[in-house]
């Protein structure tokens, strides 16, 4: 079991302590035909807080809106929000991502829709995906195998009754590799992020090109630093100890202003403002496609965190068919229409 | 006796019938009649023919027989390539995972510890610009440190109780320390 030092936690809730209460959030897009999208969302929140700021998606007064109350077991009570606008295109989707104003606006996302005439069918495809945060870092498929993987992009609730289930052995190991390997492609993103930031900073200053290829020539060993004395990391980082390893003590004081820079702007980008959501998608005649989940109402769900577009883009999709019922006819008659001219060509050659 | 005569009387009638044709005032319309219909008949099996030569007339040219064949089975392989990839892919997509319950978009702790990973990793640094974290996910953080003491509390409790636990603790806790990387 990893340790938690009870000093970091307290300093961290301490220095980070700016709370807000944003609502749970669902949003689902009914994808028709034309292209259009019926895209409803769900808010639940403790309190009766759904200011445009507060909310994950795009949500403002031109949206047909229903409120009500739900008072639990416990007798406390949840306030609901639905909302619902019918969009003409995925144009107009976009639009609205583009200038939202809401508790994601920082993160650039989009919709897309394809309809291909496929003659027996036509097919469809929606998608959502959120662009990639870091201009650094490791694709976290390069660090999980195809179950972890799996795991990783899993809901939460699904994750929490896999762990209390009958296999609950199998998923709480699975749980803790997972945990293991994101801890090392965490720190593998900030060392990478680090040094790439180092490379910026120190460039055209003399002797930076040499510090900069020493450094990463033994990223995997400053990895390795990191992650066994976590607990003393900022002493062993402020004394220098820990550059002093890849640099001498000349380079180490001409780069010091740097490497602290670098640090800094790398925590910057890593921690972005980003609020949970899920997103849900149903499409228009028979589903044969999706790499999402399937919900209790036989619609694909997406859970949305800020892990999944870390370092690569997250892409929400899924593929249905409507059968083109006259295509099938004609392609029928054609083909009855061939086979009896041959028929009457063997009988009459006979 | 009486019965004789009559049945004679019928015979005779009856062959005075049977050898007095019929009067034909116009033999040649009946004639006519018959031809035309025969002639219908012959035209109906050429109309016929037609329609079918015209539909048909196709096999007899090479090219045109050969392409519409070739045209067939094209469609039909379109067919079953499609439908089996389409099989397939109902097939995969009914083999994921069916969530019982409503997602739950709650933010997970790993989250939470993610944050704290960072933090400690970049050599306790936090980030210029205000984090924002909702009030849940602060109860939950509060929880889980005040959880951590209270276990933390028992377990020194049970080590300090304990004194062949707490040299087997020393004796780990020194093997730990000596595999870190000596700096």
């Amino acid at each position: 079991m990893k340790r938690k030092p009870i000093k970091i936690i307290v300093s961290f809730i301490l220095l980070f302590i700016a709370s807000c209460e944003e609502p749970e959030t669902v949003v689902t897009n009914y994808v028709h035909p034309d292209g259009s999208v019926t895209r409803k969302i769900e808010m639940r929140n403790l309190k009766n807080n759904f200011g445009q700021s507060d909310v994950q998606v795009p949500f403002d007064s031109t949206w047909t809106v229903r409120d009500s109350i739900e008072i639990g077991a416990k007798g406390d009570t949840t306030w609901v929000k639905r909302a619902e606008k019918e969009f003409k295109n995925i144009d107009e989707i976009n639009l609205a991502y583009k200038f939202n104003l809401g508790a994601n606006k920082g993160i650039s996302r989009q919709a897309g829709f394809k309809k291909s005439f496929k003659w027996f069918n036509t097919e469809y495809r929606f998608f959502e995906r959120i662009d990639r945060q870091l201009s650094f870092g490791f694709p976290v498929k390069d660090f999980l195998d195809n179950e972890e993987l799996s795991y990783f992009y899993s809901p939460e609730n699904l994750k929490h009754d896999k762990e209390t289930g009958p296999d609950s052995l199998k998923f709480r190991a699975l749980a803790d590799s997972v945990k293991m390997k994101t801890d090392i492609w965490n720190s593998k993103n900030l060392v990478s992020g680090w040094i790439d930031e180092f490379s910026k900073l120190s460039q055209g200053k003399e002797g930076g090109q040499k510090v900069v290829e020493s450094v990463r020539s033994h990223e995997n060993e400053l990895i390795t630093l990191i992650n066994t004395n976590d607990e003393k990391l900022d002493s062993l980082w402020s004394n220098g100890i820990i550059l002093k390893r890849f640099m001498s003590e000349n380079e180490y004081n001409t780069f010091k202003s740097e490497a602290d820079s670098a640090i800094e702007n790398v925590v910057d980008q890593i921690f972005f403002n980003f609020k949970d959501y899920s997103v849900r998608i149903a499409m228009p005649g028979k589903l044969i496609g999706a790499n999402g989940f399937i919900d209790s109402s036989q619609v694909m769900i997406w859970p949305v965190r800020s892990d999944f577009f870390l370092t690569e883009p997250y892409e929400m999709w899924a593929e249905s068919k409507i059968p083109n019922r006259w295509a099938w006819i004609v392609s029928g008659l054609f083909l009855v229409f061939v086979l009896t001219g041959v028929i009457m060509r063997v009988i009459k050659k006979g | 006796m009486t019965m004789k005569p009559e049945s004679e009387k019928y015979n005779k009638v009856l062959n005075i019938l049977r050898n007095s044709k019929p009067l034909l005032n116009s033999t040649e319309d009946i004639e006519r009649e018959v031809i035309n219909k025969i002639a219908r008949a012959h035209q109906n099996r050429l109309y016929l023919s037609k329609v079918i030569d015209f539909l048909f007339g196709w096999v007899y040219i090479g090219w045109v027989r050969r392409s519409l064949i070739t045209a067939s089975i094209i469609l039909v392989l379109v067919f079953v390539y499609q439908q089996s990839i389409i099989l397939k892919r109902i097939d995969f997509l009914s083999r994921q995972t069916v969530i019982i319950d409503r997602e739950n978009v709650s933010t997970p702790a790993d989250e939470i510890e993610k944050m704290l990973l960072i933090y400690k990793n970049s050599g306790r640094r936090f980030p210029s610009k205000t984090i924002t974290i909702s009030e849940k996910q602060m109860k939950e953080l509060l929880e889980s440190v005040n959880e951590l003491q209270i276990k933390y509390k028992d377990l020194e409790n049970l080590i300090e109780g304990d004194p062949e636990l707490k040299k087997l603790i020393e004796k780990k806790l020194i093997e730990s320390n000596r595999t870190r990387i000596n700096l």
